[in-house]
């Protein structure tokens, strides 16, 4: 096994990468701002709950972000050939794709890890008191919602030989996921809610919904972290009644399992069309 | 098109030993063993039924123009690509099921690569050595190859030649069992060809398989113990340079200069034991003889009283050979810095 020896040249070759430094200053930036406009005495919760941190930084950039960073992986390396050297190596194509998915994933944390550290500074010299358990926490999940964009975009980076569909697949999903979602969603969940389903269908309109939020990566996320940050996540005792606490328990495991999902499923795929195809 | 099989040009007593990977003794290994292999890309037939074996420590010239089909079979014995049909072992391995393995004993040169831009050639060489499981020292390898004093340079600033000569101490690294050399001297000036010319040498002294390709001859000829020329997706020709040059009549071109010579003085030259021609037109004397019979003409002409400057030989029948088989003269480069010739002054 020599993932992480490919792990480890993609990492290091995609955080020279330009793209990498301009999105840690632009991370930086945006979260240093957040912090500070975030209201005085606000808790580390409102300041991730925040219209900025959430909807802009987090939920809107860092996937995007992880498309950037990961879906030229392998498709640009079949069209420069440098795939050659790659496999001229003994590296068998499942260590180049899992290689590739961990190597792209460290590239967009490093930056987004580094983007956490100034807004410390700024939290240091504002009235915000910031518990920096949920401020990591809060990290580590934003990672793990890029490296799953990183791995769908991996993975369509294996398994096609376009680089324009390399590009295309993973942004359609994400805009899916996304911008689009956050329009339709409203509109969705009425217009579901107000549907019969029959008798032999396991799920009512309710339990429909909550599965199409689920496959979201974004709103996994977003279920994962309000709890989180709330400390409400995998709590259940917390809740009002035990079915709330069962239902909620419930939600949380399928997101942090839909997650997963997303970060294994698009990258076998991939795989599965990659061992197939000619170089 | 052309026939398959039966173009094959096998001269007795120069087949390799055994088509099996052992003699019996089980001293030969075949180190490189395809058995029908095609490889079709629709409707376009790159390899066709290609028999070829290549023995533990033989150094193999793999010649044809481009497009004959050179890299594609290379491609298969890497697992870049698979055969439509056939069977493809290197190393006593199956090439497509442990090509892993296959790559963990064997160096590449690959045709058609580009290097990590961003990465320096140090972080190449230890990239190499990290995905064979390796130590080593990175600055021996690119010293060896001659870049050393840009191992701390990204290789997207790198030369072509720098390039092929990093990629080549990637394929060094750990002391590969088998070298797999796709035009391995493209890009590199006639000094680099030479110092390419002498790894493969020192390869193959190690006990290192090569398997090299070209398309151009005078790179092949000086390094290897037998050669297979491709034309259009089939091997035409197959035997040891000596045994090609036999098959064409084994001549030599001897270019003297001289002082001043006439016919007169040619008549002696023309006596000789395998000369079949000489001419001059009186500041250099032409004679197509056998190889071995360079030493005789040069006495035979200062035997005339002629006044011999210089001289060179040029193996120009086994040029006009490769281009017989590989096909039109206008798709093979035989501009190489003329490894076919050697150069000597008289006393």
């Amino acid at each position: 096994m020599t993932v992480e020896a490919v792990a480890r040249k993609d990492f290091q070759d995609a955080v020279r990468s330009r793209w990498v430094l301009v999105l840690a200053a632009l991370f930086s930036l945006l979260l240093s701002l957040a912090v500070y406009l975030v209201p005085r005495d606000a808790s580390t919760s409102a300041l991730f709950n925040s219209l900025v941190v959430r909807d802009l930084f987090v939920t809107l950039l860092v996937p995007l972000i992880g498309v950037v960073i990961a879906y030229n992986a392998i498709v640009g390396e079949r069209t420069t050939g440098s795939i050659k050297l790659l496999l001229a190596l003994p590296h068998s194509r499942s260590d180049v794709v899992f290689g590739k998915v961990l190597g792209r994933a460290a590239a967009l944390g490093v930056p987004v890890a580094i983007s956490f550290v100034l807004p410390l500074v700024v939290a240091l010299v504002t009235p915000l008191s910031l518990d920096l358990g949920v401020y990591v926490g809060y990290l580590l999940f934003t990672v793990l919602l890029g490296s799953a964009f990183v791995a769908l975009a991996v993975g369509f980076s294996a398994g096609v030989r376009s680089q324009r569909i390399a590009v295309a697949g993973p942004v359609v999903v994400y805009l899916l996921s996304g911008p689009i979602w956050s329009v339709i969603q409203l509109p969705l969940q009425l217009y579901i809610s107000g549907r019969q389903f029959p008798g032999w269908f396991p799920l009512d309109a309710a339990g429909v919904f909550r599965l199409i939020r689920l496959v979201n990566p974004i709103e996994s996320f977003k279920i994962l972290t309000v709890e989180f940050v709330n400390g409400f996540l995998f709590a259940a005792g917390q809740a009002g009644t035990e079915a709330a606490g069962r239902y909620a328990l419930d939600t949380e495991i399928a997101a942090l399992a839909m997650l997963a999902a997303w970060m294994l499923v698009p990258p076998l795929l991939g795989l599965w069309r990659f061992e197939e195809a000619d170089l | 098109m052309h026939g398959s099989y039966g173009n094959v040009r096998r001269l007795p007593g120069r087949l390799p030993k055994s088509k099996a990977g052992t003699d019996g003794s089980g001293r030969y290994m075949a180190a490189i063993e395809l058995e029908g292999v095609t490889k079709r890309y629709g409707d376009v037939t790159a390899v066709r039924d290609l028999d070829l074996t290549v023995e533990e420590g033989e150094v193999f010239g793999f010649l044809g123009p481009n497009g004959a089909g050179k890299s594609t079979t290379i491609n298969m014995l890497l697992d870049f690509v698979r055969p439509t049909s056939g069977t493809v072992r290197v190393l006593s391995r199956d090439a497509q099921a442990e090509s892993v393995e296959v790559r963990r004993n064997t160096g590449v040169l690959p045709e058609g690569y580009d290097v990590y831009e961003r990465l320096t050639g140090r972080q190449h060489v230890e990239f190499a050595m990290r995905s064979k499981e390796l130590d080593g020292d990175p600055d021996a390898m690119l010293e060896r190859v001659g870049i050393a004093d840009a191992a701390e340079r990204r290789a997207g600033d790198y030369s072509k030649g720098m390039r092929q000569r990093l990629v080549l101490g990637m394929g060094l690294v750990g002391d590969p069992d088998l070298l797999i050399l796709d035009e391995p001297s493209s890009g590199l000036d006639p000094a680099g060809a030479k110092e390419m010319r002498e790894i493969v040498r020192s390869e193959a002294e190690r006990g290192a398989t090569v398997f090299f390709s070209s398309h151009v001859l005078g790179q092949v000829e000086a390094v290897c113990d037998r050669v297979g020329i491709m034309r259009e997706g089939e091997l035409v020709a197959e035997d040891s340079i000596a045994g090609l040059r036999e098959a064409v009549g084994g001549e030599a071109q001897l270019v003297v200069t001289v002082d001043a010579a006439g016919e007169d003085d040619l008549s002696g030259v023309r006596a000789l034991d395998g000369v079949s021609s000489a001419h001059t037109d009186g500041g250099t004397v032409t004679v197509s003889c056998d190889s071995d019979a360079k030493t005789e003409v040069i006495g035979a002409l200062e035997d005339a009283g002629v006044t011999v400057k210089d001289f060179s030989t040029e193996e120009a029948s086994l040029e006009d050979l490769f281009l017989t088989y590989a096909g039109d003269g206008d798709r093979v480069d035989t501009t190489d810095d003329g490894a076919a010739a050697d150069t000597g002054v008289a006393e």
